[in-house]
């Protein structure tokens, strides 16, 4: 696809991920390997303080979990799904299981960036694309349905 | 029906998924009832997609789905559904609908086409009256409450040079006490004057906030106590939007005049004159009610300590909590400690009822809870009523009550044992002046255990009804 915000490397599924704390540790492992984030602490910190705010649950297992902080060095979307259901407050209380965290950095200029990242938002509006990710069995196919967003 | 077209506004504090969320739900749904709709977002990277005057003005609906200010008096005259960014994800064809149907209320506004900011804001205006009335208020009580805390915080904090020592002709006199005194002293003055100034603020804008500050100066002045100030502030908002109305008719060229000239000048004389008028009655009126709260206190300890936990813990840190909270600073203010003992310790307990029923319920709670219970035990001791809420959300029908009987039983016990608490807010920070302060910990610490122990048996049985059902649910999950 050629594009910097999301890569096959940044996609793991079907995780045996059982809390919220290691959806996020998981997520910031990735960040720190895939050279997105410098500190991972930070980058749970900054997921955790979104969360607090209200829920970033949404529905039929799908979570968008985003942060701002410093350590976030570039813009980049990673993907998570665990293999069972895990409690998020979601909004319609269905069990988390499929996680698209959207990372930005702190001065995060480049407004196009951030187009993207609401462009994933966007896409998990439809039903039947909330379904093609669910149902993906590989990360390729999940990069070309998320790709999809940006058609 | 294919004619029917509607603007909407979206917003939400990141500004990065919800927004765009609630954006695309309406477009689908829009889609979907044959309708034509334009979505002005308000994100991370400013407003896109901004609805110009021709949008709106052509719209035949207007839907606003917003956590935040999303400038909704240009929507004035239209007729308009107003909710959460989350009910705008959610219930994207429910709004629409609404709008065609033609349920939409009408927003009560006057025309007007002027850009000045002041000006159009005086039209601002809401469908619901009881909630606007509430959105008005909350706006005042919340920028008066930092001046509340910081300033009884310092004044607190002096006491514990000794309760006289800030007077020059005490032999405990300390010049550190008194200055932290009267630092502290500012802040609580400031009180009633921001609380009013606020309220006006919220219905009138910047005009309605000046008149509404003179208002709440009077009133403290006076000794109206924050009755007053409310009275104040609503007194003044609306006397702008009058003035407004009244000043319509005056040529467009003269509204830079009318904003820094005449709001003000006639404004603060109404609202002078009015309340200088008004400030005795409601003088009367505020002693009356303190006196009958204090009377209350000594008279029957068990009822104030009911009603008293009961207000804190029904919507933790909403607006009968703040009631509550309120009336506690209030009185701190007159000199009396015990009834914010009270409130205190119906405020402190929630968390500490969930923290505790995670610790001694554990195995019935996920990772999350115990996580967020185990940070309880800072945000109770620390008087922020609001980390209960995530516990209580859950299932507020049976968890609300119980924790209302867990903050009863700590006010009430503050109150048999004539707890002193001269500080309006800090938890157990405070513990150094508050008088009594080991049978006050021992109070809301029964309050918290009897709460934890109820909500840990709750949990325990629904833990036990969800292991029957279990079994089908795993199957479900697996599919998703």
């Amino acid at each position: 696809m050629g594009n910097k915000l999301f890569d096959i490397n940044q996609i793991t599924l079907k995780q045996p991920l059982i809390t919220q704390e290691e959806v996020f540790q998981l997520i910031a492992t990735i960040a720190v390997e895939q050279g997105i984030a410098s500190d991972p602490d930070e980058v749970i910190d900054g997921l955790l303080k979104r969360e607090q705010e209200s829920t970033t649950g949404f529905q039929d297992g799908f979570v968008i979990p985003h942060a701002q902080v410093d350590a976030i060095k570039r813009p980049a979307i990673i993907v998570v799904s665990s293999s069972v259901g895990i409690e998020w407050n979601a909004l319609d209380g269905k069990p988390a299981t499929f996680f698209i965290a959207l990372l930005i950095p702190k001065q995060e200029a480049g407004t196009t960036h951030i187009q993207a990242l609401a462009s994933i938002s966007r896409m998990l509006i439809h039903e039947e694309k909330r379904e093609a990710l669910a149902h993906a069995e590989n990360k390729t196919t999940v990069m070309e349905e998320l790709a999809g967003a940006f058609a | 029906m294919a004619n029917i077209k509607i603007v909407a506004a979206t917003g939400c504090p990141t500004g990065i998924a919800h927004t765009f969320m609630a954006e695309e739900a309406l477009k689908k749904a829009a889609k979907k009832l044959g309708v034509e709709i334009k979505v002005e977002t308000h994100g991370q990277v400013g407003v896109e997609n901004e609805l110009t005057k021709g949008d709106i003005a052509k719209a035949d609906g207007v839907i606003i789905a917003a956590d935040k200010d999303v400038y909704a008096y240009r929507f004035h005259g239209k007729p308009t559904v107003e909710v959460t960014v989350a009910k705008g994800i959610h219930e994207a064809e429910q709004l629409i609908q609404t709008i065609i149907d033609g349920k939409a209320t009408v927003f009560k506004a006057k025309k007007s086409n002027t850009t000045e900011e002041d000006e159009t804001a005086l039209q601002k205006s809401n469908h619901s009256l009881a909630h606007s009335i509430y959105k008005h208020l909350m706006n005042g009580v919340s920028h008066m409450l930092p001046f509340v805390v910081g300033g009884g915080v310092l004044i607190a904090l002096s006491f514990l040079f000794g309760i006289h020592s800030a007077d020059p002709n005490h032999e405990s006199y300390n010049p550190i006490a008194a200055t932290l005194k009267d630092i502290g002293g500012l802040g609580f003055q400031m009180m009633v004057p921001i609380l009013a100034a606020f309220i006006a603020e919220s219905i009138a804008k910047r005009p309605g906030m000046v008149v509404g500050f003179i208002g709440g100066l009077i009133a403290s002045n006076g000794g109206a106590g924050f009755l007053g100030g409310i009275a104040a502030g609503f007194l003044g908002g609306f006397t702008i939007v009058l003035l407004g109305k009244l000043l319509e008719k005056m040529p467009k060229s003269l509204n830079g005049l009318k904003s820094i000239f005449l709001y003000p000048l006639i404004g603060i004389l109404l609202v002078g004159v009015i309340m200088t008028l008004l400030v005795e009655p409601m003088t009367a009126i505020n002693e009356g009610m303190m006196s009958f709260l204090s009377n209350f206190q000594n008279a029957n300890p068990v009822l104030l300590g009911v009603i008293v936990g009961a207000m804190s813990a029904f919507d933790m840190g909403g607006p009968v909590n703040k009631a509550a909270y309120v009336t506690g600073t209030a009185l701190l203010g007159e000199g009396n400690y015990y009834f914010m003992a009270g409130v205190s310790a119906a405020c402190i307990t929630p968390p500490l009822i969930t923290a505790f029923a995670t610790v001694f319920f554990k195995k019935y709670f996920n990772q999350a809870e115990r996580n967020a219970g185990g940070v309880n035990f800072i945000l109770g001791s620390t008087h922020i009523t609001e980390g209960a809420i995530p516990f209580a959300a859950k299932n507020p029908i049976v968890v609300i009550p119980i924790l209302m009987i867990g903050s009863s039983v700590s006010a009430i016990l503050t109150y048999i044992m004539n707890i002193e608490v001269p500080a309006p807010h800090g938890g157990f920070l405070v513990l150094p002046v508050v008088t009594g302060a080991i049978q006050w910990v021992i109070a809301i610490l029964i309050g918290s255990l009897v709460g934890a122990f109820i909500y840990g048996f709750y949990k325990k049985r629904s833990y036990l009804k969800d292991q029957q059902t279990k079994g089908e649910e795993k199957d479900g999950q697996q599919i998703v």
